[in-house]
């Protein structure tokens, strides 16, 4: 095979595997967009996305198919209760105590995933099938091209629901001003569990993806950290953004490792995140905030 | 209305319950003989400490049984590290100043084997061995104190290669480690060691510490075409996928791993793409059918599967009871130095079968090992050699 076409494969790896970080950072983003809390614990409920999906499609034996929505609803469940019952009760608490509250969250959530299914690392039941895809000549992971599909959809799909959908207008509108919206007419807590019930459940969604390729374990979440950078680089609240910094990083990251070594491959990514964060802060999509002093 | 429970009453049942609560320690006698333990029983390292806990307790239960060493009891006083390093100090702190009769300890993994090696040294009275094999612990002058119950991962590389120069003298080898103080322990030496043995490692892959998807590095593994790819530095993720992947491109490399990607259990739900994996286990497996009375004995105290944490936990304790009933025996004191010297004079010792031969403690580990192979219809592993010393 010669290095072109070696090289194509690597850039389309590169985009599948970032694609994945996009719909992770999208969880992030739905969140923060109309509420303004940088949600930690997505990284846990990307975990508890496939946890669900081994309890449902392993423990009970449900087809995957019937298993997946109920999973991804599993996910917007957590999202609802947690909003409900913690996170509306700190309306106008300090950001760093509810981002606090997060990171609890996500410790809990380890906790009882250990205590229920244990510390073993499992996998999911195959779902995704085993025949390898073939573009032309370039070979591509299954189920990487599937995580790309899949994220490219629904990030299309919330590009546009945010831009027709009456819902999507509302979030908008209170992601841009509370008060304003609030006067509109607006039901902004009905905003808020929305954004944390769709956030969440994408999380689930982006969960199950994930541990079809690499299997499930309670330090799973980790990965939700890879996707904290993309956000920061695409910008805390912006879908497009989350889409082209997954794509960008995944793509840096598979060059990275193929022609320079593994090792260089975190290293790549935070030195994308800390030439981002001298020179343009709020991300290469994000809403630019300026301070009166 | 007023309580019913007074300030006096509050106090009295807080002062009872707390000496109620100390009463273990209370009741601890002097002669007792105390195995402290940093332990992971959560944490990305949860799966193997609590096994190893299992494999600790259940030794120490027969040895109890059968009246202690030299009639005196052996307790294990641990607490969970997260398998995070302060946390493991922070805890061995703790253990040594709550029970002045340990002289043995287990713990967590290379970072704290490092970490309290000085306060070792200086102390003086403790044997230490744990979860780590790594190759800088095996070095009887630097870690006098610590021992290793089983090969290091250098010589663990050592029995696979061994295997391989047997079964495909002059094979093509990629290995595949994470970028880990874990998985890159063995890399230089076992390819200084693999061209010893005509072997050629045509490429080496790193991987991201929590890499999930490996598309690109498989992509490197078909450019190499090897006959034998080995893992280092993995429990389970990214393994599956890399051989799925391989799989689909058809590639005909067998793949093979070091001791902590050994447990059948793990390979249990991966199915079809586990079928051939192989690797170095230096104990035998809960359910081998060989003779082997120990074995025997830990089937009938736990009817479950245990995983090999268990196995390097029981061996472990049987390692460190033997040295100190030397040490008792020869009528000296229970300190580090003694119960080395007692540790290193363990030779064709019998472990019951844990161990398929009979084994010894010539520095700081136990240099043999076996090579097993997953069959994924029996969801087993079934060994594919004979045990392989390779003590120079």
């Amino acid at each position: 095979m010669s290095d072109f076409l070696f090289f194509l494969e690597v850039s389309l790896a590169g985009l599948g595997s970032g694609a994945l970080l996009s719909l992770t950072a999208l969880a992030f983003v739905l969140i923060y967009k109309a509420t303004r809390v940088i949600n930690l614990a997505v990284s846990e409920i990307l975990m508890m996305g496939g946890y669900f999906f081994f309890a449902l499609a392993a423990g009970m034996s449900l087809s995957p198919w019937v298993a997946l929505p109920l999973a991804i609803a599993g996910g917007g469940l957590i999202g609802a209760i947690v909003e409900r019952g913690v996170i509306r009760r700190m309306l106008g608490e300090s950001a760093i105590s509810v981002f606090m509250v997060t990171v609890g969250l996500g410790s809990v959530l380890v906790g009882l995933v250990e205590f229920v299914w244990g510390t073993n690392p499992r996998t999911l039941p195959d779902f995704t099938g085993t025949a390898p895809v073939f573009i032309g000549q370039l070979y591509i992971s299954r189920k990487i091209a599937i995580a790309f599909v899949v994220a490219s959809l629904v990030i299309a799909i919330f590009l546009l629901l945010f831009r027709y959908w009456r819902g999507g207008v509302a979030l908008r509108a209170t992601a841009t001003d509370q008060a304003a919206a609030y006067s509109c007419g607006i039901n902004v807590p009905g905003v808020f569990s929305a954004a944390w019930i769709i956030g969440c459940a994408t999380a689930a969604g982006a969960g199950i993806l994930l541990g079809a390729i690499g299997g499930i374990s309670p330090v799973m979440g980790a990965f939700g950290l890879s996707a904290l950078v993309v956000v920061i680089v695409g910008g805390l609240d912006s879908v497009m953004g989350a889409l082209v910094a997954g794509l960008l990083i995944g793509l840096v990251e598979a060059w990275a490792g193929t022609y320079l070594g593994g090792e260089y491959k975190l290293v790549s990514t935070f030195i994308i995140l800390i030439v981002m964060l001298m020179v343009r802060p709020y991300g290469l999509f994000g809403t630019t905030e300026i301070e009166r002093l | 209305m007023k309580s019913g429970i007074t300030k006096r009453i509050f106090m009295a049942l807080a002062a009872s319950s707390a000496l109620f609560a100390a009463q273990p320690a209370f009741a601890q006698g002097d002669d007792e003989i105390v195995i402290g333990g940093s332990i992971p029983l959560t944490g990305v390292f949860a799966f193997a400490g609590v096994a190893i806990e299992a494999g600790i307790q259940d030794y120490l239960k027969i040895v109890n049984e059968e009246g202690g060493i030299d009639g005196r009891q052996v307790r294990l006083a641990y607490e969970d590290t997260g398998y995070q390093v302060d946390q493991s100090v922070a805890v061995f702190n703790k253990l040594t100043s709550q029970n002045p009769n340990i002289r043995l300890y287990y713990g967590d993994s290379t970072g704290f084997s490092r970490t309290i090696n000085p306060e070792l040294e200086r102390r003086g009275d403790i044997m230490m061995a744990g979860a780590s094999f790594a190759t800088e612990i095996n070095d009887p002058e630097n870690f006098s104190n610590q021992f290793i119950a089983g090969p290091d991962y250098t010589e663990m590389y050592s029995i696979l290669l061994e295997y391989i120069a047997q079964e495909t003298p002059g094979a093509k080898l990629v290995f595949v480690n994470s970028d880990t103080e874990f998985g890159r322990d063995p890399i230089e030496s076992s390819t200084a060691r693999a061209q010893e043995l005509g072997l050629e490692v045509v490429e080496q892959i790193i991987t991201p510490p929590g890499a999930v998807d490996v598309s690109t590095e498989v992509l490197k593994l078909r450019r190499a075409q090897p006959d034998y790819t080995i893992f280092h530095g993995y429990v389970l993720a990214p393994l599956p996928e890399f051989m799925t992947q391989a799989k689909q491109l058809g590639l005909e490399t067998k793949f093979m791993g070091t001791f902590w990607s050994m447990d059948s259990s793990l390979w249990a739900d991966v199915g079809d793409a586990a079928d051939g994996f192989m690797g170095v286990m230096p104990y035998r497996y809960y359910y081998d059918e060989e003779e082997a009375p120990m074995l025997e004995r830990i089937r009938q105290m736990r009817p479950d599967y245990q995983a090999t944490g268990y196995m390097q936990g029981f061996l472990t304790a049987m390692l460190m009871t033997e040295s100190v009933k030397r040490t008792l025996e020869a009528g000296e004191e229970l300190t580090a130095d003694n119960m080395k010297k007692a540790l290193n004079s363990i030779e064709d010792f019998d472990t019951g079968g844990i161990v398929g031969v009979p084994i010894s403690v010539p520095g700081n580990t136990v240099p043999v090992g076996r090579i097993y192979q997953y069959d994924a219809a029996e969801q087993r592993m079934e060994a594919v050699s004979d045990w392989i010393n390779v003590q120079e």
